[in-house]
């Protein structure tokens, strides 16, 4: 093998890192039929106070359009979006949560989210929600600090 | 005999007082006014009356439309949704888990707050089956605010719905957050789309809580 050759292989390697990477949290991120059901149940256990286009009615209601991204960005993050009682407590199974809070990032946050973002799993997920928040505005704080609105 | 003569004579002189007093207002009156004056002030009132509606005065909600309450800008086309039922009966299908008085039966219909309530953004969602195509939608059961109770037509119908101690699920709830007053005047079912088809037998909530 050359030493050409080898360059090239090497490259091409990396290069295949960097899509699959890249790819990771595109609009490939979930299937259409994992987007179809993650947008049902959205709209059927969330939109009710989050709104249809996940605005919600800020203060009472948080946004969940933007500030998500950055939560995640850590371990006590991903951890803390499937503790948030109406979250942990939602009437879906761990499977259908991870589906929805994945679909809700990527979905509403795609432009905040860490490069190195992986999706969530089911297990994950269900380890963290049975450790419900008793106080989910003080956890909030300790991650990424008060909601925009509270500083002012 | 003499009493009543003392009392004719008491109230002989009431009513010459009484005369003399309006005698003495109405030549008074006369004196400072002049009746041409008077019909015409009359007249300024009476035309006065009659046109004060033209004046560009905000009245409330006088001309104000029903207020629509709005589906998801993405929502699933429920624009071609096959109707089935009356919107003024507790039976129509949309309110299948509606608990509260029918906005259509006080001025508004089965997805629109009457003119002069304010729908509440925030509120609860659920599924009903149309029987005119057998599937399952979504429905969000707005609250409609800032005026008192519309008592025609109430409801109470449970599908789907949960005790108090599951508030997001719950139609006990009134649901006037987000809104000027927390008054609560009635309630509206809007469609927000369709359940997608794996999820459209039974009750969805249940098959999506035990997946």
């Amino acid at each position: 093998m050359t030493a050409l050759t080898a360059r090239v292989l090497v490259g091409l390697f990396v290069a295949s890192i960097g899509f699959a990477a890249g790819d990771e949290f595109g609009d490939e991120g979930l299937s259409d039929v994992a987007r179809t059901a993650a947008r049902f149940d959205y709209l059927l256990h969330c939109s009710g106070c989050h709104l249809p286009d996940g605005t919600g009615a800020p203060p009472e209601v948080p946004s969940l359009r933007g500030p998500m991204g950055a939560i995640v960005a850590t371990p006590e993050g991903r951890d803390y979006i499937a503790r948030v009682p109406e979250v942990a407590q939602a009437p879906l199974g761990d499977d259908a949560l991870a589906r929805v809070l994945n679909w809700v990032l990527l979905e509403f946050n795609g432009e905040t989210l860490p490069k190195s973002f992986r999706l969530l799993d089911a297990a994950e997920v269900g380890v963290a929600r049975v450790k419900v928040l008793a106080d989910p505005l003080r956890a909030r704080e300790a991650i990424v600090g008060r909601y925009a609105d509270d500083a002012d | 005999m003499m009493k009543a003569g003392a009392q004719m004579h008491g109230q002989g002189l009431l009513a010459r007082m009484l005369d003399a007093a309006a005698h003495k207002s109405t030549t008074g009156l006369a004196e400072r006014t002049s009746r041409r004056g008077f019909l015409g002030r009359v007249g300024v009132l009476l035309v006065g009356t009659g046109a004060l509606p033209l004046l560009p005065v905000a009245r409330s909600f006088g001309g104000e439309a029903p207020t629509e309450v709005e589906a998801a800008d993405d929502a699933p086309a429920v624009t071609a949704l096959r109707e089935f039922g009356d919107p003024q009966s507790c039976d129509y299908w949309r309110y299948c888990a509606l608990g509260g008085s029918l906005c259509a039966c006080c001025g508004g219909s089965a997805s629109a707050c009457p003119p002069g309530a304010e729908p509440s953004p925030i509120t609860w969602v659920g599924t009903c089956r149309n029987p005119a195509d057998g599937k399952q939608y979504l429905i969000s059961y707005n609250d409609c605010c800032g005026k008192a109770f519309c008592p025609r037509c109430f409801c109470h119908r449970t599908e789907g719905a949960k005790p108090v101690y599951f508030p997001s699920k719950s139609n006990n709830v009134l649901w006037c957050f987000g809104v000027e007053s927390n008054a609560y005047h009635c309630t509206v079912s809007a469609v927000l789309g369709e359940a997608p088809d794996e999820e459209a037998s039974g009750d969805t909530a249940e098959a999506t809580a035990t997946q």
